[in-house]
Parts: C-alpha cells; sequence; structure tokens
C-alpha cells in the first residue's frame, strides 16, 4: 500500500515538475526526459492497475508537452541567433544606460500615428454627456430660482403636507377609538410603539402635532415616570401650555 | 473618375486610415483596408508604401500569431523606417532612463523566448535604478504596450514590441555595444 502511494507522488511530483517548466519560461532542457521517461516506465509495470494508468498517462502528457517546449525553444533560439540568455542578461549589467539606450535605438521603430476625433467618438461623447446625473447639491447656493421652479416646490410641499396632515388624522382616530375601547387614558410609549424604530419615531413625530395643536392632552407622573394621553375629538384651547421633551432611544418602545 | 484619379483618391484613403488612429490602438486590420480600397488594397498599400520611404516611414504588417500569410486578419501600421537618435528620442519626451529600463527588460524577454519572471527582469534593473524607479518604469511599459504582465508575476511581450522592436537587432546590438568597448579600451 505505501509502495503505491510513494509511486503515485513521484507521478505528481513529475507533473508539477513539468507544468512548473512551461508556466515560469525555464529552459526545458534543464529536465532530463530520458530518466523521467525510465522512471515512468518503471511505475507502469510495478502497479499494473487501472486508477495507476489514468495518472501514468497524465504523466506521459506533461512529458509530452515538455518535448514540444524543447522544440518550441530551439526554434526560438535558432531565430534570437542561439545568443545565451545568461550572456545577454551580464551583458546588461555592465553596460552604461546611454549604450543601452544607443542598442535600442538601433533597433526602435515607433509606430507614427495621429489622435483624431472621429463623428462616432463625438456622438459618443454626446450619449455619456447626457446620461450623466444632475450635479447634487447644484443649486444650494448662488442659483437663481425661476417662478415655474418656485411653483413646482411650493406644489411639492402642499403634496407633501397633505399627505402629512391625512396621517396626523389618522392617528388621532386611532387614539380616540383605543380610548374609548379602554376608557382610562392611554400609555404614552405603549401608543407610539411601531414595529421598527422608524415607524416609532414617526408615530411619536405626528403625535407631538396633535398634542401642540391641542387635540391630546398629556399627563405626567413623575413619581411613577408615567407619560399618559388624553385625546380630545375637538380642539382645545390651552391656557398655559409647556413644553416636554421625551427622548426616543435606539430600540422601539 | 479616371483610372488614375481613383487610384490617387484610394491612396489617400489608405494613408488617412493607417496615419490616424480610429480604435483604441493605432494600426488598421487588412479586412479593413480590403473593405474600404477594394480586392487589390495590397497593390495600394504597397504604392502608398514607397511614397513613405520618402519621408522616413514605412508601412508595416504584423500577422496575427499562427496565421503567418492571412493578409486580412494582419494589422497594417505606419512605422518609422529609420533609427532615432538620442537628441530625437529627448525631443520626443522621452527619459533617457526610461528608455533603458525598457532596454533591459525587451533584451531579457526576447533572449528568453518572449517570457520571464518579474522577479528575473527587477534583479538586473535594480543594478541601474533604485526599486521604485523600477517597478514604475515597468508599470509605464505595460501601461504603453510594450510589455504584458501574466499571472505568477511573468512578463511577456507586448503587442507594441512586436510592431516597433526588432528583437534580433536589439540582441546583436547589445553585444556589439560590449563589442565597441572592448575595441576602444585596446
Amino acid at each position: 500500500m505505501r509502495k503505491v502511494v510513494v509511486a503515485r507522488e513521484e507521478l505528481e511530483r513529475i507533473i508539477k515538475l513539468c507544468e512548473n517548466v512551461e508556466r515560469r519560461g525555464l529552459d526545458p532542457f534543464t529536465v532530463n526526459v530520458r530518466e523521467l521517461l525510465e522512471k515512468l516506465r518503471r511505475i507502469v509495470e510495478e502497479n499494473p492497475d487501472l486508477d495507476h494508468y489514468v495518472i501514468d498517462a497524465e504523466t506521459l502528457y506533461r512529458i509530452s508537452a515538455l518535448i514540444a517546449l524543447q522544440h518550441k525553444w530551439l526554434r526560438e533560439k535558432a531565430k534570437a541567433l542561439f545568443i545565451d540568455a545568461q550572456m545577454i542578461s551580464t551583458r546588461l549589467v555592465v553596460m552604461d544606460k546611454k549604450a543601452l539606450v544607443k542598442a535600442f535605438l538601433k533597433a526602435w521603430h515607433p509606430i507614427i500615428s495621429l489622435e483624431q476625433m472621429t463623428p462616432q467618438r463625438l456622438r459618443q461623447g454626446l450619449e455619456h454627456f447626457l446620461s450623466l446625473p444632475p450635479r447634487g447639491g447644484g443649486r444650494e447656493f448662488g442659483w437663481k430660482i425661476t417662478d415655474r421652479e418656485m411653483e413646482l416646490i411650493k406644489a411639492k410641499l402642499e403634496l407633501e403636507e397633505k399627505a402629512m396632515m391625512e396621517k396626523v388624522k389618522a392617528l388621532h382616530h386611532e387614539l380616540l377609538r383605543r380610548f374609548e375601547e379602554r376608557g382610562e387614558p392611554l400609555d404614552y410609549w405603549e401608543f407610539i410603539r411601531g414595529e421598527s424604530f422608524d415607524e416609532t419615531f414617526e408615530r411619536a413625530y405626528l403625535l407631538s402635532f396633535l398634542i401642540t395643536d391641542g387635540y391630546v392632552d398629556v399627563k405626567r407622573n413623575p413619581l411613577k415616570n408615567e407619560v399618559k394621553l388624553i385625546p380630545h375629538r375637538e380642539q382645545v384651547k390651552r391656557k398655559s401650555p409647556t413644553s416636554l421633551v421625551i427622548s426616543l432611544g435606539g430600540e422601539a418602545g | 473618375m479616371s483610372g488614375e484619379e481613383s487610384f490617387s483618391r484610394r491612396l489617400m484613403i489608405a494613408a488617412t486610415m493607417l496615419l490616424f488612429k480610429s480604435h483604441r490602438r493605432p494600426g488598421v486590420r487588412g479586412w479593413e483596408l480590403k473593405h474600404r480600397l477594394g480586392k487589390n488594397y495590397m497593390r495600394v498599400i504597397d504604392a502608398l508604401n514607397s511614397k513613405l520611404k520618402q519621408l522616413g516611414l514605412e508601412i508595416k504588417t504584423v500577422f496575427e500569431e499562427g496565421e503567418e500569410n492571412n493578409l486580412d486578419r494582419a494589422r497594417f501600421y505606419v512605422v518609422l523606417s529609420h533609427p532615432l537618435t538620442m537628441s530625437d528620442l529627448v525631443a520626443a519626451g522621452w527619459r533617457i532612463d526610461e528608455v533603458a529600463a525598457l532596454s533591459i527588460t525587451l533584451s531579457i524577454l526576447s533572449s528568453r523566448g518572449g517570457k520571464a519572471p518579474l522577479r528575473d527582469v527587477l534583479e538586473v534593473l535594480e543594478t541601474k535604478f533604485p526599486k521604485w524607479k523600477a517597478e514604475s518604469y515597468l508599470e509605464r511599459a505595460i501601461r504603453r504596450g510594450y510589455i504584458e504582465r501574466l499571472e505568477d508575476d511573468m512578463l511577456t511581450i507586448g503587442w507594441r514590441t512586436k510592431v516597433e522592436v526588432e528583437q534580433k537587432a536589439l540582441l546583436k546590438a547589445v553585444l556589439e555595444a560590449r563589442e565597441e568597448k572592448e575595441i576602444r579600451s585596446d
């Protein structure tokens, strides 16, 4: 069993070696192909089972790819007049910058080309410009608001106010209904509690309008730390109204 | 329109197509030239080439890898036919250091069949420049298309080198530079 594992590891090592030479662009002649093939033959003869044949085949494929790489390497070398890479590296280290530039200039023929604006490019530019969003907050300072813009803003504000008044009205009805059902003042925190903090905040905010306008009275008992709500069907005029600050935490209720 | 007029008009179209950049990269494909100039576009290209040679320019044809005879898929460029001088180079806005770094990088890549690990290239560059400078020159060469960076930090010859640089001539020039020095010292 141990022998089989060792053979498999050996084959994997050969595959990795071949892959590494190919990937890293190393000299493929540094690998002894004959030795690898002999090793592969020995392993195949010692492990004649189907499971092993698969990895044997892959190893053979990798070695073949390495031989193909050797062929390519030779061709490239012939093209480069068999100049040794190590010799070039050594030369490059000893040459000064000017000599390097002069050598490069002998072999360099730069492309001559001019940039130009084409109708297609102009159209792309226009499409891009038109697709840009308007600048955010750009009209807050130093912009003259036209009458039409004023009207639009007013109309928008009126719509928002109307929507809010409807919400306040709905809350007033809910408060009255719950007050009549219970027959006693309602607990402030219990009433404003919503499903989320945002909803709780919104209910507290809308309720503050009802309280300010005199549709709801607030009774606070500092000893019990209670805040009770008493709703009215009609607006009640107050003689000496006071402010009550209630802070909402990060959690509903 | 007479035949001569038509031919000179096609010459002008070819010159415009080759000299003005209309894609992200310069150069025109053979099929694009065929589309505008007709089936015998190579006749027009040859005529334009002989006119450009009088100005020190020439048309270079670069074939796709593995398609060495397919003119339609090849790219055509106008390049400088004569070598630049040092003063031309400086006047064109190139820095001597940057070109020296490019010369080193391309020489290493060409001598190794067009591919080498980044570490090996940096090792030679760092004998001439500080590391940060060497890295920035490499980055610039990548941006300009002279080299490409592959996975596993491998460098390879870029599309622009294939068009602009005669790799064999570069290696020969590197070796000749050594000889010149030796002759002078003798």
